[in-house]
């Protein structure tokens, strides 16, 4: 509820944006990537959220996903490999009033990020961070990637890869502080927009994985959970997402599942016949870091000179 | 009828003592039975006196002095010497309070130094306890009794910090805005060609030797590469006036720019009522400005759309949440010099809903009436100020003797930050007639539902329920409350009682209403005399065979039994009358409540007895329910999907995961609605075996090619075999 006759008064001035008005420039993506599908779903929560370009910013990292922030018409930090988060904590940081996302691909976050991951989820910073995960090293065409299936046959594992996968979700709720884990497959865009406009509503780290395929190197991957509908177990729950008429129509396999059960959200991440989509595990009492470290302090050019000089001093020889 | 009986009812009904048989109570120094315990406050702990803290560890305006001794007591008084500090310590305070009662004033801390110094001069050990206790002295404040100062200090006290935390509030706030203000016009020099010359670009950076570096060439780098885009000179206009109005705003202690701030403590309703008006203009542009400055430093202000709006801002005053930024005004009166102008100014204040708080101080709520005849009309006039605002619904109200206002801290605090007028209608206690301590009498005024607390908060709900409390009055559901009177007999036998507390043991305090009691010489007494209590809950007068009695204590502790007259037995009836009203208002023996349970209870009897008498289960009537709720509780339908011929061609398009396969094989037959998802946009504008080819490619399978529509594309039979698996 507004507070007062003022702030009534200046809603009624308030932008509406089109889709369109989030679009910037023609994805580089081959066509058929699941990149889109997500690129899609975003620019829908954008518009449908209002959200002011100016007031939202896709940090990245490197990779094909981390391209993402190219094709969105608000601010964007094209970052360096595996450092997207960091940079996106800082950002959050330093201005709390804007709306930041993450964009993250399999080996970005689960290879050379892996360190600032862990650290993030502990931290809790209100991000909404999407682990586009194809499963491959796509853009430097096909080397395995943490999360790649055993036996995965890529440049640099011709006999077919050594070691299990890496499980995002198993990991992300292994860490103290965890606060909204989800998964969701970028060939459902209906549960995809859905899982997106709750991690965006999420006041915390919202960590989704996204399984996305990838046409052009790992084509017939995911193949066996796309084409079988069985195969995709659907959450939901009265706290979570709720399954449309449609949705269920298609997606008979469904389970209700609490999110603040973090044992069962362990139990379902671990599922490998099957692929749990929805939201696996959310609480909204955790702290947040931005939070706990604010500071009513101004930052006027007297502080932040006394606090320079503070810092130069310590090298003073 | 005996002789004794006859002077008695003769003094009962006209108030006039024969005095061979009734003796006068003046000058005999009498106490309520109940009060007998409370002779000497000096040596009882209890709420008073109070220490008006600056700033306290649970962010509370004031503490009881026994209970930041009680806190010192907790952190030291432990261990082999525990009970020797504990018993040094209290005796210190019982210092405090003597000096107190005998006119001493100061802060807790000038208090305790000036007790503690003629306590320790004969014992060391009691200076080292003392020594201890003093450094674990934390909270500090002026230390008040209770007495006609109190309302008006501690409602002072309370008000200031409520403001000095508004303050603070909103000068962080204004510091914000014109950093950020300031901010924008900083941005805007540093891209203008003076920002970006030579001359500045050195002078920004520091003192070093830069003679190496090439500022010229730095300054035209820049002034090549930067956009040019600056401010319009309009919002600089805007921004500079912004800055303006909130450097120099006198709402709040600012920086030097702002010149003496205003004052907002008053001692007239007018006068308060008046500098409202007069600076309700400044107010508007400060909000305005704060509304403005926001829109600014977000990058919302748009011309076109707020120029208008705020050219007509204010117009109808601010509204409570914009008034809620400023400074509260506080007004403090007494009820006795209340003048005629005064009370229409209050009624203007509270039915404008003015953010003034309005502390109205009686010190005698039973003052003789200006009617002749010994008229009474204990109470009424501050009683008729608290309930006329109860009446106006959107008045904080907080009505309540002095000796409950440490208990009611809570509440007060909630009146100084409600955002609208507060009265806040105070019994100090403080009479010059009576040798009780105002602590005293101002408890006796609320026990004897003479001077009722109750609180009402607009803010707290919408009902009355949520609204209104009488939780302060002791025992509030019944007409008067009762204490245990203890006394021991002519046999010595210990004899105790419960007797109520009405509004006669309250008037038998005062000397000036001595003419309406009777003391009875204890020879005389016999059954004729009949509780007081008894007879006020009595209608009438009844059967004169009885006259109503009140037992009391004197000075060297002994009872004495008075009767009374039937002009104070009227007015007790009128005082239970009054709190029985204030009763049904908070919920206590409401009429309509009771008598809506005594139908409802009729009714469910009835239904009962047919039921018992017919045997027919009751259940039975509400067997349809169920049924209902499972037909609500059913899954929601499908939603309904249009039927689809196997010949047409379509596109699941909420299932479309915008892979651009489609749009990139034929971008007019196929195309994005306005959730970029594909649908076939013109089927003639592509060939059969495009559709079949899209079909084919798309990533989700939820292209249907449908049947071909022109017979002479090439190679039909083959599409249409291919087609099949998307049919």
């Amino acid at each position: 509820m507004k507070s007062s006759a003022t702030d009534c008064l200046l809603e009624l001035y308030d932008e509406q944006h089109e889709l369109e008005d989030y679009q910037s420039g023609v994805p580089r993506w081959c066509t058929g990537c699941g990149d889109n599908a997500i690129l899609t779903a975003v620019q829908r929560l954008c518009r449908d959220e209002a959200l002011r370009p100016e007031k939202t910013v896709f940090v990245s990292g490197i990779g094909c996903s981390s391209r993402f922030p190219h094709y969105m018409k608000t601010y964007g930090l094209h970052t360096l490999h595996g450092r997207a988060l960091p940079i996106a904590e800082g950002v959050k940081m330093a201005r709390p009033d804007l709306t930041v996302f993450v964009n993250t691909g399999d080996g970005d976050c689960c290879s050379i990020g892996a360190a600032h991951w862990i650290h993030a989820i502990r931290y809790n910073m209100n991000l909404t961070v999407f682990l586009h995960d194809n499963q491959i090293y796509g853009l430097t065409k096909k080397q395995a990637s943490p999360t790649s299936p055993i036996g995965t046959k890529s440049n640099t594992t011709p006999r077919g890869s050594y070691l299990d996968a890496l499980n995002p979700l198993s990991v992300t709720l292994g860490v103290a502080n965890v606060s909204f884990v989800a998964q969701a497959v970028d060939w459902i865009p209906e549960s995809l927009f859905e899982i997106v406009k709750a991690a965006y509503h999420h006041k915390g780290f919202s960590f989704v994985r996204i399984l996305q395929r990838c046409p052009e190197w790992l084509p017939k991957s995911l193949d066996p959970w796309m084409h079988d509908p069985d195969r995709i177990q659907l959450l939901h729950h009265e706290n979570a997402l709720h399954l449309s008429a449609g949705l269920s129509k298609v997606y008979k396999n469904q389970l209700e599942h609490d999110p603040l059960d973090m044992n069962r959200a362990r139990e379902i991440a671990s599922s490998e016949h099957i692929c749990p989509v929805g939201i696996l595990y959310q609480n909204k009492d955790v702290p947040r870091y931005e939070e706990t470290r604010h500071s009513n302090v101004l930052r006027t050019n007297d502080l932040v000179r006394k606090g320079f000089e503070a810092e130069l001093d310590k090298y003073t020889v | 009828m005996d002789s004794d009986l006859q002077a008695q009812i003769a003094f009962y009904l006209t108030g006039q003592r024969s005095a061979s048989q009734l003796e006068t109570i003046a000058g005999r120094a009498l106490h309520p039975a109940l009060f007998a315990a409370y002779r000497d406050l000096t040596r009882l702990r209890y709420d008073y006196p109070l220490v008006l803290v600056e700033a306290h560890d649970d962010g509370e305006f004031v503490a009881p002095l026994s209970g930041l001794v009680d806190a010192i007591l907790e952190k030291i008084a432990k261990g082999a010497d525990g009970e020797r500090i504990r018993k040094h310590v209290l005796r210190l305070e019982q210092e405090i309070r003597a000096g107190l009662a005998a006119g001493a004033g100061g802060s807790f801390s000038e208090l305790w130094d000036a007790a503690a110094k003629s306590l320790i001069k004969s014992d060391k050990r009691q200076a080292e306890s003392l020594s201890r206790a003093r450094a674990n002295l934390k909270a500090d404040g002026r230390v008040l009794d209770c007495d006609a100062a109190l309302p008006y200090q501690l409602f002072g006290h309370a008000w200031r910090i409520t403001q000095l935390q508004r303050a603070h509030a909103f000068s962080g706030n204004i510091d914000r805005l014109v950093l950020k203000l300031s901010d924008i016009l900083k941005a805007d020099f540093l891209n203008s060609d003076a920002g970006k010359s030579a001359e500045n670009l050195r002078s920004s950076f520091g003192s070093g030797p830069m003679d190496n570096f090439d500022f010229a060439a730095m300054s035209r780098i820049l002034t090549k590469s930067a956009p040019k885009a600056s401010l319009t000179a309009s919002r600089r206009q805007r921004i500079e006036q912004l800055l303006k109005v909130l450097q120099s705003q006198k709402f709040f202690p600012a920086g030097a720019a702002g010149g003496t701030p205003y004052s907002f403590a008053f001692d007239s309703c007018g006068g308060a009522l008046e500098a409202y008006c007069e600076r309700l203009p400044q107010a508007i542009e400060l909000a305005k400005a704060v509304a403005i400055g926001e829109l600014e430093i977000k990058g919302e202000y748009s011309e076109a759309k707020h120029e208008a709006l705020f050219a007509s801002f204010g117009a109808n005053g601010l509204d409570a949440s914009e008034l809620v930024l400023f400074p509260d005004y506080l007004v403090r009166i007494n009820a006795e010099a209340m003048s005629g102008a005064e009370q229409h100014a209050m009624n203007e204040i509270l039915s404008a809903d003015l953010p003034i708080k309005v502390l109205v101080q009686s010190d005698d709520v039973i003052e003789a009436s200006s009617l002749p005849n010994g008229h009474l009309a204990f109470a009424l006039r501050s009683k008729q100020l608290a309930s006329m605002a109860l009446g106006l619904s959107s008045v904080f109200v907080l009505q309540s003797p002095a000796s409950s206002l440490y208990q009611l801290r809570g509440q007060i605090q909630r009146g100084l930050d409600f955002a609208g007028p507060a009265l806040f209608s105070i019994f100090s206690g403080a009479s010059a007639a009576g040798s009780l301590p105002p602590y005293l009498i101002s408890a006796a005024a609320l026990e004897s539902r003479v001077f009722p607390a109750y609180s009402f908060d607009p803010s707290a709900g919408s009902d009355w329920a949520s609204r209104f409390s009488l939780a302060a009055n002791p025992q509030a559901d019944l007409d008067w409350p009762l204490g245990k009177f203890v006394y021991e007999d002519e046999a010595h036998q210990t004899v105790a009682q419960q007797l109520p507390f009405t509004l006669i043991d309250f008037v038998a305090c005062d000397p000036r209403y001595a003419r309406h009691f009777a003391m009875v010489p204890r020879a005389r007494w016999s059954d004729t005399l009949k509780p007081v209590e008894q007879v006020i809950a009595g209608d009438g007068r009844g059967q004169l065979n009885t006259v109503p009695c009140l037992i009391m204590v004197d000075g060297e502790n002994r009872l004495q039994k008075l009767i009374v007259d039937e002009k104070l037995i009227r007015e007790a009836r009128r005082c239970r009358a009054m709190w029985n009203s204030l009763q049904e208002l908070g919920g206590i023996h409401n009429s309509h409540a009771e008598r809506l349970l005594a139908s409802e209870k009729k009714s469910w009897e009835a239904i009962v007895k047919a039921a018992a008498s017919s045997a027919v289960p009751v259940a039975a009537t509400t067997a349809a329910a169920p049924a209902e709720k499972a037909i609500a509780a059913a899954p929601a339908a499908a939603e309904a999907e249009p039927e689809r011929s196997p010949d047409e061609a379509y596109i699941e398009s909420a299932r479309c995961s915008t892979c651009n396969e489609c749009v990139q094989l034929n971008g007019k037959m196929f195309a994005y609605d306005g959730n970029k998802q594909a649908y076939i946009a013109d089927v003639n504008a592509g060939t059969y075996a495009q559709l079949v080819e899209a079909a084919e490619n798309c990533q989700v399978s939820i292209i249907h090619p449908g049947k071909p529509r022109n017979a002479k594309e090439p190679g039909l039979e083959e599409l249409v075999k291919r087609a099949e698996a998307f049919l």
